[in-house]
């Protein structure tokens, strides 16, 4: 994928930098990724689709509108594809996607919202469901595959508190996996169910950040595997993700977002000690309570 | 001269020299000392591309307006028009332009002729119309407007206005 510094993107649009971020302001589009400086990296596609269709639009919200048509086609198609049950299409698809977009930003653009869709139309319980379900989680593992050795002194443990991989939190738990191998971290995930030899995997992972992520398994399991977490590890920063409804009180750990690419960012923010002085909103109160399940699931 | 039909070519808004060229987001005209023109983008607000509209039609800076295309979407809003009508323009871009604003007085002419008046004025009809109009579901208030056309790409402006620079209504 090709990506552009802003001063590059404006040159494209033949705009000023300055216009490009009022526009990021207003529009939320075009919508950058941040390097490790945290300079704005935009994506050649999104650029090239603005320019276009600035150049037929009246307005630049019916052009960013336009803009935001052209890019989301690549998830009709996989959604196709999938409802099909045509394995090579949807991953065709998803090489399209990842021609205008960042691998995080095509999981999270296209491949999370395509099966969600999927599972939407025809139930959490369904072939359909399992079919694209199974496939997402193996193009996540492929991916998983071809991200690059770690490069920080960075360890995520995340404890699977998922139902199974038909779960649809399951898939969200492998895209943060993804985010956080493909940002350089170690990142280790056990079942929230096994505490037998838990801590001679601690002490050789030693991990700097915690995350319980999915809603199924009951809330004293977690408490009994993050207790011998934290008796070995230390007091670690413990995370929860996906894990449920807000209740006061009960203290467990901070919450992440429900987005994986946002809750990747927290985590990062955790690692470096950026977060760790921040006020407790109040939908960062901790919780072990599992959250509501959907209606079909 | 032969019975047979003909396509006459019908000049297009680039060849319209004589429009008066404004910005879509603060409708304040176009400044070529400023930063930017090439790309079409105002280069006072940075929020809105320039448009071309007849010196007639064309708003001052202190006009609301909207542009709609031949589909009668709303294609996009002043920023008067957003305070005036209590909708940003990203929410009302593709929406029709009868979940915004319909005739005044609907019995004595339906919506029908407003959507006549904009498509044609979409299609590059170069007559001014002014029209009457209210805010959708709400009674009492009033708007009066000029309808024409705009562009590029072609379009229909919708200059709303208090009723003081307009002529005899259309509707």
């Amino acid at each position: 994928m090709r990506t552009l510094k802003t001063s590059e993107a404006a040159a494209v649009l033949n705009v000023s930098p300055n216009t490009l971020r009022a526009w990021e302001r207003r529009f939320g589009y075009p919508k950058p990724q941040r390097t490790a400086g945290k300079h704005r990296l935009y994506t050649h596609g999104e650029v090239a689709a603005l320019r276009d269709a600035l150049q037929e639009g009246l307005s630049i919200s019916s052009a960013i509108s336009r803009a935001r048509e052209s890019l989301s086609a690549d998830t009709s198609v996989l959604v196709g594809a999938l409802q099909s049950f045509e394995l090579d299409r949807a991953d065709a698809a998803m090489e399209a996607a990842l021609a205008l977009r960042s691998v995080e930003r095509s999981v999270e653009e296209v491949l999370l919202p395509s099966v969600n869709e999927l599972g939407e139309r025809h139930g959490f319980d369904s072939a359909p469901w399992a079919f694209a379900a199974r496939w997402a989680a193996d193009w996540l593992q492929r991916a998983q595959r071809l991200a690059p050795p770690p490069m920080r002194p960075a360890a995520v443990l995340i404890g699977d508190a998922t139902r199974d991989d038909l779960d649809p939190d399951a898939l969200a738990l492998r895209a943060l996996q993804l985010f956080s191998v493909r940002s350089g971290a170690r990142v280790l995930v056990l079942p929230v169910t096994g505490v037998a030899g838990l801590v001679d995997v601690l002490r050789a992972f030693e991990p700097q950040v915690v995350v319980v992520a999915g809603a199924e398994a009951p809330d004293d399991q977690v408490a009994r595997w993050a207790y011998r977490v934290r008796s070995t590890a230390g007091a670690l920063q413990m995370t929860l993700f996906r894990r449920g409804r807000v209740e006061r009180g009960r203290t467990a750990g901070r919450q992440l977002a429900e987005s994986p690419g946002e809750a990747h960012r927290q985590i990062l923010d955790l690692l470096d000690g950026r977060a760790r002085d921040a006020p407790v909103r109040a939908h960062d109160e901790p919780t072990l309570m599992p959250r509501r399940r959907r209606a079909n699931a | 001269m032969s019975g047979r039909p003909q396509l006459v070519a019908l000049p297009g808004y680039a060849d319209r020299r004589d429009d008066v060229q404004f910005c879509g987001h603060c409708g304040r005209a176009a400044a070529i000392d400023i930063a930017a023109p090439a790309s079409r983008v105002c280069g006072r607000c940075e929020m809105g591309l320039l448009i071309g509209a007849p010196s007639e039609l064309a708003p001052a800076p202190s006009d609301p307006f909207l542009l709609v295309d031949s589909t009668l979407s709303v294609c996009g809003l002043s920023a008067l028009a957003e305070e005036l009508l209590g909708v940003v323009e990203t929410k009302a871009v593709n929406r029709h332009i009868n979940e915004l604003l319909v005739p005044a007085d609907a019995e004595a002419s339906g919506p029908g002729d407003l959507v006549n008046l904009l498509v044609h004025a979409a299609r590059g009809d170069g007559e001014v119309h002014d029209v009457v109009l209210r805010p959708t579901d709400e009674y009492g208030i009033r708007y009066w407007a000029r309808i024409g056309p705009c562009g590029p790409p072609r379009a229909a402006l919708m200059v709303l206005g208090d009723g003081s620079t307009i002529r005899k209504p259309s509707l």
